[in-house]
């Protein structure tokens, strides 16, 4: 079996490697180590990429119990509390507005990790099922979806996000939150259909699919079960990685004032607010940009374990 | 080799159309009547519509396209709604000021990478190895503008200055208008952390890439030849080893511009300098569309012009290229 691993461009490693798993080598009569299984056993061994998932899961956490965790509304204005430094009932100090800092850092967790897992996903649901058609039946069908996905290549991701945000207009709470994900959800349905298409051209000539065609399987069946399970790694990798970029564009949009608009807490937003009085409160700042900091090296450490675990030779 | 460039040049014309085309479309979805925002409180509709015929906006979608892509061509890429300033005569008095924060964090991000990456290579798995790629794990993990943040928190409100916060000194000779400042120190004073925040992230992904892809050639039988014929270590690595395993660095950097147009937009935001990433924002934040959309197409046009200027630089590193082109 061979899976294609393509690492997003902005983690680094952006080469392209065709991953060989090793050989099933059960005894006779002992089921050999599932790609799961051996994923499993490699990721226990790498402390960083166990790091990297205590961080994520904590973070899922604390948005899950945001509202219990936090201790103040994060968007309850306070007039009489504005701008004071950190102390023992505002550990982190409150905003121009008197908010709690760190009620709206708890918060904030939950639109960057919204728009981090929902963009990627949205951009899975969407770019794999176009790549496994243009790889799978070729001829037109392939010509014009990766036509389409090389238009919107054409344009720089980051600035394709705001062409979308212009369109959609900005808004507060859930729907602003959705806005973002469909935003940054379809400027990364390329690099799931490009990468998908290419495994899927590798493995329909492989003689197991032959063999499914022979035995007079449709092509749903033949997608759904072979095909699409061997091309699961690489999506999963660059999916993991994936997030910790989407953390830092939706953190970037909302830093312009094109992401989720206040008064919903976003961490892009906050850093941007605070920035303006950067002389006379530093430590407003801090506590987003650290947020987002630990956060995309979360998904970035357990993304690169993940790699790793899938295939060592890439360490 | 002429014929690749040919080639290669001409493939961009269907590219620029179709980003004109996009942009179009971008322009028509935006909600709202145009001429709202161009009128302001004196709308009137017999004006409107009086408007509406000079600008061609009463006509078919398609010729209104056609119409607008004739205007782009001729040089007239529309008013401001809000200055009535010529949008292409903003945008490229600003290009040169984008351009310069992105060459000068490109230079930062290699000034970083090629040792790390080279070192990292070379004493793989030790702790000088563990240091750069931690270093780099950190840098690509740490957005750019929070990054400008704490150089200013550093530079600016612990030093008492040190380096300027915001605003732009133009380099001699480039200044746009008769009352702005010029001078090299000052530009560079002003250009320092910016180039910085947007350097590092770029740095960090060519480090690991470059410690890659020398990790792979080192291993190669054409540099244990070179081994073998008895050169020094610093020729085999220098003459031999980095300049393939630069190949693909260049790529990659290439790739990176577009990022790096991404990143530029919130620095400049960030430290206020009068590129088109803030040119871009304000014209958002003051629904000029015209600007918006002159931004924009100067963007990715010059984002598919370093696409192009990285495939022919490609081409003459790895000549093999062009041969299967």
């Amino acid at each position: 079996m061979k899976l294609q691993v393509l690492n997003g461009a902005t983690n680094g490693s952006a080469a392209t490697a065709v991953i060989e798993p090793e050989a099933p080598v059960g005894r006779a009569g002992v089921p050999s180590e599932s790609l799961l299984a051996q994923t499993a056993r490699r990721l226990k061994r790498s402390y960083t990429a166990l790091f990297g998932l205590g961080i994520v899961v904590l973070l899922v956490l604390v948005a899950i119990f945001a509202d219990v965790l936090a201790p103040y509304d994060p968007v309850v204005n306070s007039m009489n509390e504005m701008f004071q430094a950190p102390n023992r009932t505002h550990w982190l100090g409150t905003d121009q507005f008197g908010r709690d800092m760190l009620s709206r850092i708890i918060h904030g967790s939950r639109v960057s990790l919204a728009v981090g897992l929902s963009s990627v996903l949205l951009a899975i649901f969407v770019g794999v099922p176009l790549g496994i058609i243009g790889g799978f039946y070729g001829g037109k069908a392939d010509t014009l979806i990766m036509r389409a996905m090389d238009l919107i290549l054409a344009f720089p991701v980051f600035l394709l996000a705001i062409i979308i945000m212009i369109m959609f207009t900005p808004t507060a709470g859930l729907l602003g939150a959705m806005k973002v994900i469909m935003a940054i959800g379809i400027v990364r349905i390329p690099i799931y259909a490009r990468l998908v298409r290419g495994s899927v051209l590798s493995i329909k000539e492989k003689e197991y699919v032959e063999a499914c065609h022979a035995l007079g399987q449709h092509d749903p069946k033949i997608l759904l079960r072979h095909i699409l399970p061997n091309c699961m790694a690489p999506i999963i990798v660059t999916g993991t990685l994936s997030i910790a970029t989407a953390i830092i564009v939706e953190a970037s949009l909302s830093f312009l004032g094109l992401g989720t608009q206040p008064p919903t807490p976003s961490w892009g937003w906050d850093l941007k607010a605070n920035v303006a009085w950067i002389q006379q409160t530093p430590w407003l700042a801090l506590g987003p940009g650290f947020a987002i900091f630990i956060t995309v090296l979360g998904f970035n450490l357990f993304g690169d374990g993940l790699r790793d675990a899938l295939d060592p030779r890439l360490k | 080799m002429r014929e690749y460039i040919i080639r290669r040049l001409l493939q961009v014309i269907p590219t620029v159309l179709l980003i004109t085309l996009v942009v179009f479309a971008m322009m028509q979805a935006i909600p709202g009547d145009p001429l709202m925002a161009l009128l302001g409180d004196a709308y009137d509709e017999e004006d409107a519509q009086l408007l509406r015929q000079e600008y061609g906006l009463d006509k078919p979608i398609i010729s209104q396209y056609f119409i607008w892509l004739g205007k782009l061509v001729q040089g007239d890429w529309g008013e401001s709604f809000i200055s009535g300033r010529p949008v292409l005569q903003d945008v490229l008095i600003r290009l040169p000021v984008t351009a310069e924060l992105i060459v000068l964090a490109m230079l930062v991000a290699l000034l970083i990478a090629i040792p790390a990456g080279t070192i990292a290579a070379l004493r793989q798995n030790t702790w000088g190895d563990y240091t750069a790629m931690s270093t780099a794990l950190m840098g690509i993990s740490i957005p750019d503008f929070f990054l400008g943040i704490l150089l200013l928190l550093v530079f600016s409100v612990s030093f008492n200055g040190l380096l300027p916060s915001s605003g732009w000194v133009y380099l001699p000779g480039t200044c746009p208008s008769l009352i702005c400042e010029a001078s090299v120190w000052g530009n560079l004073k002003h250009v320092m952390m910016p180039a910085i925040a947007l350097g590092v992230g770029r740095a960090a992904i060519l480090t690991r890439l470059l410690r890659a892809s020398l990790l792979e050639i080192i291993r190669m039988e054409y540099v244990t030849t070179a081994r073998a014929k008895g050169l020094t270590e610093k020729l085999v690595i220098l003459k031999h080893a980095l300049k393939n395993a630069l190949i693909p660095t260049v790529t990659i950097m290439g790739l990176q511009v577009g990022f790096m147009i991404g990143g530029a937009i919130v620095v400049e935001t960030l430290f206020a300098i009068p590129g088109l990433g803030t040119y871009g924002i304000n014209a958002i934040i003051l629904r000029d569309y015209q600007q918006v959309q002159g931004f924009i197409l100067l963007v990715a046009v010059c984002f598919v012009v370093v696409n192009v200027w990285v495939d022919l630089t490609y081409s003459l590193l790895d000549p093999r290229i062009r041969y299967n082109a």
